[in-house]
């Protein structure tokens, strides 16, 4: 058997390690340790004597991952990121956003489905989590829908589908996660999902809309609001602009000069904007403590399975299966645009089974290089490529399209995270009834990913600016 | 999909140990939090010297990279006791009684072998770092302010030996489970149906709002 | 057939050039018989191939020795700022001298590595943005990516020297967050800091870094004769090829890009330099020596070591 082989073997090995429920984390570091183990000793013939040479040798190779992947300053966005979303329930500021969108765009048919939207992509604008925005805007949201006749599973729907956004417009844990797995720009991605995250809104918010012009009874429109009630809505809602200042500043300074830092910064800066806010509206030590117990234990989860994939990785890079796996994709006789697709899909049925993070970590390493072969290479210009962009703005572009497939799979049965969550907030609403008032934004996701894939532009503008074109 | 659990307690050994564990567990997360918290005040000095002082502060990527690890470990056993760590539950909450303890206690058991290896090799991780004869007991320091990383390292297997204790306390909890055949043993983590998942999530965001009394 | 793992970073480039050739000549002369298979990141972390050598992970890896001083500082010796070693062929035959000093290869013997090669590099002039030091004075407060020796020797002017990865170092610059980078001409090229660079030093040659080329030793000795007589005997001419490949492919692109990114060449004159020289290298050097000689290392003996060859011509 050669390293190709052994890399095949171990890594359907991890997939029914994963299947028969072994936490994913491990599953991965299991599956890289033994195959760095037979990599080792069938570089000694597998002579018996050499084998614990061998599992000494791959143990301690495994053992340096954690340390020294975790030990980084980009990674350090990651906790932070998950701290700005707890400290944010605590200051406030969900219920400003969605009474300020409320009396803005109210009005529009489907006016509190709208406002449900716009207020999670505002709010997603400090959470860096998809799963705890849906949480939150299911509490506040859905009341208010219900009382003035919205049907129940599209008010679900709804909050479930929105909370994605949460995932693309900036912060975002599962952006940076990507960033560093693929080694590129912690920034430019960050920047580089604002745009499709809008994009995103507005094509929930056309669905709404549709929906509510389709369908009679559907839920009347919030009217009545003056101009200075708008206005005076803003204030409280205000912070969230500030801390979006922040962020982007501290990445790209549109006004021409320096950027102001570095992205690690910009996010630490924003979490202490939301602190003080969260500790004038009375947040204190114990409010505080449960906050940092959650986040610590979301970050440990996060770091335990990027540590556990970076072995199954470190053996991958021993067996060279990412090289072989590009050399196939890239001799198939079909155009690089079918492959691309094709990959989608497979990330769509997988996506219906397995968590966002797990299922991103577990599979770039060897996609991720496929696709950039795809492209033309590492060294590609855009004008010779097969996507019509450098390697960097594809490792981008490839990147926001897959992160949405990830969100997709939140939303999707049978194990859709957000419509969970959703459903428990709500014990009225059942699961299967939260799935059912999902499935129209599908047909919005559809739109969203075809748009992204035919106009990279929206992903690309902003990150261009920044990476100077 | 777990990431939810319901860890029940009676008077028994086993319960009174895992209670216990869990004491020092929820103290070691807490420091992993505080660490999280220390990255703000970290990046505001950094930003306000750099700004305001012209004084940037020395050595800030060195600090980052010593707290991380601190951030990534420490907590590694907490979020094993809450079962946060995620896994795809789709075959295995079909079991029942038996069936069930028995594919849960392969699966720690499967666990537990990979964390003592990881001891092993993190341990020697830190041990190439460590030099009783070294200045600083340090033979690997970081790029700019040359702190030692020996400490940093150290975490590593120290946290994952306390994720062995808890992986061999839900060993035992899932052995005595199956020998037993418990309905609903004491300390170790039950898959919940979605609906008990959606309450306790429910529970803990609604407890957010009241807390804060934002909402 | 013996199959060598050699762990490298980044991406191939004239840095790396010396592993290629060597690469091809090993396997031409044992005619496929002893393979060297290069990976670019896929078997550790720079900062962790010496740990990889020792544990036996690959048999083969490159290191700069300012990534970690504590491992090998017998080595560091190369890293002292301002040496005056003005040639990639001095650079060559200074390290290969400490390279084959017994305190140096006991150094790294603790890691099981043999040094093989260096991977010379021309002096780490600095590229900057905003107002460029004009005299020593100026120095005082420029915030600088800088590592090792040169970092301290930035310091001892005043600079604020801060390390960060190279591939970071390109936004660390356009965001302001260091106003100079110390590269090698191939880095400044490759990680793009003369893309928004306004000004660069011809003369500063405040010192290089030093990233040698390491076995395993175990490996080493395993080899056969033939196998390693290919191995050793091929060092030269891969070294040669790399010089070469260095000035007439890097060096010759340096002096066009500058003018075509219109990066004004500061030139220090012979009073400043001295005057420099003078505040940092003495300093340095003794203070490296007095370190390194507590630590049981014949300190003074490399450092004159290293000095005769910089001095002669
Ligand atoms: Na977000
Ligand atoms: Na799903």
């Amino acid at each position: 058997m050669d390293n190709i082989d052994i890399g095949l073997a171990v890594s359907a090995g991890m997939l029914v390690l994963v299947l028969i429920g072994v936490r994913v984390a491990f599953a991965a570091a299991i599956a890289g340790l033994a195959g760095l183990v037979w990599i080792f000793w069938a570089k000694k013939g597998l002579a018996g004597d050499q084998f614990f040479w061998a599992l000494t040798v791959a143990v301690k190779t495994a053992g340096q991952v954690p340390h020294s992947k975790v030990a980084s300053q980009a990674l350090s966005l990651i906790p932070t990121f998950i701290l700005i979303g707890y400290l944010a329930y605590y200051a406030g500021l969900t219920k400003a956003l969605f009474e300020a969108a409320k009396r803005w765009v109210g009005w529009l048919p489907g006016g509190l489905g709208v406002s449900t939207v716009f207020a999670t992509a505002g709010f997603a604008a400090v959470s860096g989590a998809s799963v705890a925005t849906s949480a939150v805007f299911a509490r506040i949201a859905i009341p208010e829908m219900l009382d003035v006749g919205y049907d129940k599973k599209f008010a679900a729907g709804v909050v479930a589908c929105a909370g994605t956004l949460a995932s693309l417009i900036p912060p975002s844990a599962i952006l940076v996660i990507y960033a560093i797995i693929v080694e590129q720009d912690v920034g430019a991605l960050l920047l580089a999902g604002f745009l499709p995250g809008a994009f995103s809104a507005l094509i929930y918010g056309a669905l709404v809309i549709g929906l509510a012009l389709t369908f009679k009874n559907f839920g009347p429109p919030v009217t009545g609001f003056t101009w200075g009630q708008r206005f005076a809505s803003l204030p409280a809602a205000f912070p969230i602009f500030f801390v979006v200042a922040i962020i982007i500043l501290f990445i790209y300074n549109p006004f021409g000069g320096d950027a102001w830092g570095t992205p690690t910064e910009g996010g630490a800066l924003g979490a202490f904007v939301v602190f003080l806010m969260a500790l004038g509206k009375g947040m204190r030590w114990p409010q505080l403590k449960d906050a940092l117990l959650e986040t610590a234990k979301l970050s440990v989860m996060i770091f335990t399975i990027i540590w556990g994939v970076l072995i199954y990785v470190r053996f991958l890079g021993f067996a060279d299966l990412p090289g072989a796996f590009s050399e196939w994709i890239t001799s198939l006789d079909q155009s690089p645009m079918l492959t691309l697709i094709l990959i989608l899909c497979a990330y769509a049925v997988l996506g219906m089974f397995m968590d966002a993070i797990g299922m991103l970590l577990l599979t770039l390493p060897v996609v991720f290089p496929a696709v950039i072969a795809l492209n033309g290479g590492e060294s590609v210009a855009a004008a010779d490529s097969a996507f019509g962009m450098s390697a960097v703005g594809c490792a981008i572009w490839f990147g926001i399209i897959v992160v949405k497939m990830a969100e997709l799979c939140l939303i999707t049965p049978p194990i859709g995270l957000n419509c969970f969550v959703v459903a428990g907030v709500r014990p009225d609403i059942s699961v299967h009834e939260v799935f059912k008032g999902s499935s129209p934004f599908f047909i919005a996701d559809a739109i969203t990913i075809a748009g992204l894939i035919a106009f990279p532009g929206i992903v690309l503008y902003l990150p261009e600016l920044l990476l100077g074109g | 999909m777990a990431g939810h659990a319901s860890i029940l307690s009676d008077n028994s050994l086993l319960s009174r140990a895992d209670r216990a564990l869990f004491r020092g567990e929820t103290f070691l997360a807490l420091l992993g939090g505080l660490a999280v918290f220390s990255l703000m005040i970290l990046a505001v000095v950094s930003v306000g010297g750099r700004n305001f002082f012209n004084q940037p502060l020395p050595g800030y990527v060195d600090w980052i990279e010593q707290i991380m690890p601190l951030i990534a470990f420490i907590g590694v056993s907490y979020c094993q006791r809450l079962d946060g760590h995620i896994r795809m539950d789709i075959l295995v909450s079909r079991l029942k009684g038996r069936p069930l303890w028995a594919a849960e206690l392969v699966s720690t058991l499967l666990m537990l072998l990979i964390m003592v290896l990881m001891v092993w090799g993190s341990w020697s991780h830190f041990d190439r770092s460590f030099d009783f004869n070294a200045p600083l007991w340090s033979r690997d320091s970081s790029l700019d302010i040359r702190l030692p990383i020996w400490p940093a390292k150290l975490l590593a297997p120290m946290a994952f030996s306390v994720l062995c204790l808890r992986l061999a306390l839900h060993a035992w909890g899932y052995a005595r489970a199956f020998l037993r055949n418990d309905r609903e043993p004491v300390a170790v983590p039950l898959i919940e149906d979605a609906a008990a998942i959606a309450a306790k999530e429910a529970a803990s965001v609604s407890g957010m709002d009241e807390q804060s009394g934002a909402a | 057939a013996t199959e060598w793992n050699v762990s490298l970073w980044g991406k191939r480039r004239a840095f790396t050039e010396h592993v290629e050739k060597l690469a091809e000549l090993v396997k031409e002369k044992t005619k496929g018989e002893f393979t060297l298979n290069i990976s670019y990141g896929g078997l550790a972390k720079n900062r962790e191939n010496l740990d990889g050598i020792s544990i036996g992970a690959f048999e083969m890896a490159q290191f700069c020795a300012g990534y970690h001083a504590d491992k090998n500082p017998s080595i560091t010796v190369l890293e002292l700022p301002f040496l005056g070693i003005d040639s990639l062929e001095k650079e060559i035959a200074a390290s290969m001298a400490v390279y084959r000093h017994p305190a140096v290869q006991a150094d790294l013997a603790r890691w099981n590595a043999t040094l093989l090669m260096p991977s010379p590099l021309p002096q780490y002039n600095l590229a900057g943005v905003g107002d460029a030091p004009r005299t020593l004075e100026d120095f005082e407060g420029l915030s600088v990516r800088a590592t090792g020796g040169i970092g301290r020797a930035m310091e001892t002017v005043g600079a604020v020297p801060t390390s960060m990865s190279a591939t970071e170092v390109r936004q660390a610059m356009d965001s302001g967050v260091v106003k100079a980078v110390a590269f090698a001409p191939h880095a400044h090229m490759a990680f793009g800091t003369v893309e928004n660079a306004a000004w660069w030093t011809t003369n500063l040659n405040p010192g290089t870094v030093n990233c040698p080329v390491v076995v395993n030793t175990d490996a080493l000795n395993a080899l056969s004769e033939s196998e390693r007589e290919a191995l050793l005997g091929s060092v030269d001419e891969a070294l040669d090829y790399y010089v070469n490949f260095y000035n007439e492919k890097t060096m010759k692109r340096w002096g066009p890009l500058l003018d075509e990114k219109g990066v004004e060449r500061v030139t220090y004159d012979a009073a400043s330099l001295v005057s420099f020289r003078e505040r940092v290298a003495g300093p340095a050097a003794g203070e490296w020596i007095q370190e390194m000689s507590a630590r049981g290392l014949p300190a003074k003996e490399l450092y004159e070591l290293v000095k005769v060859i910089a001095d002669g011509d």
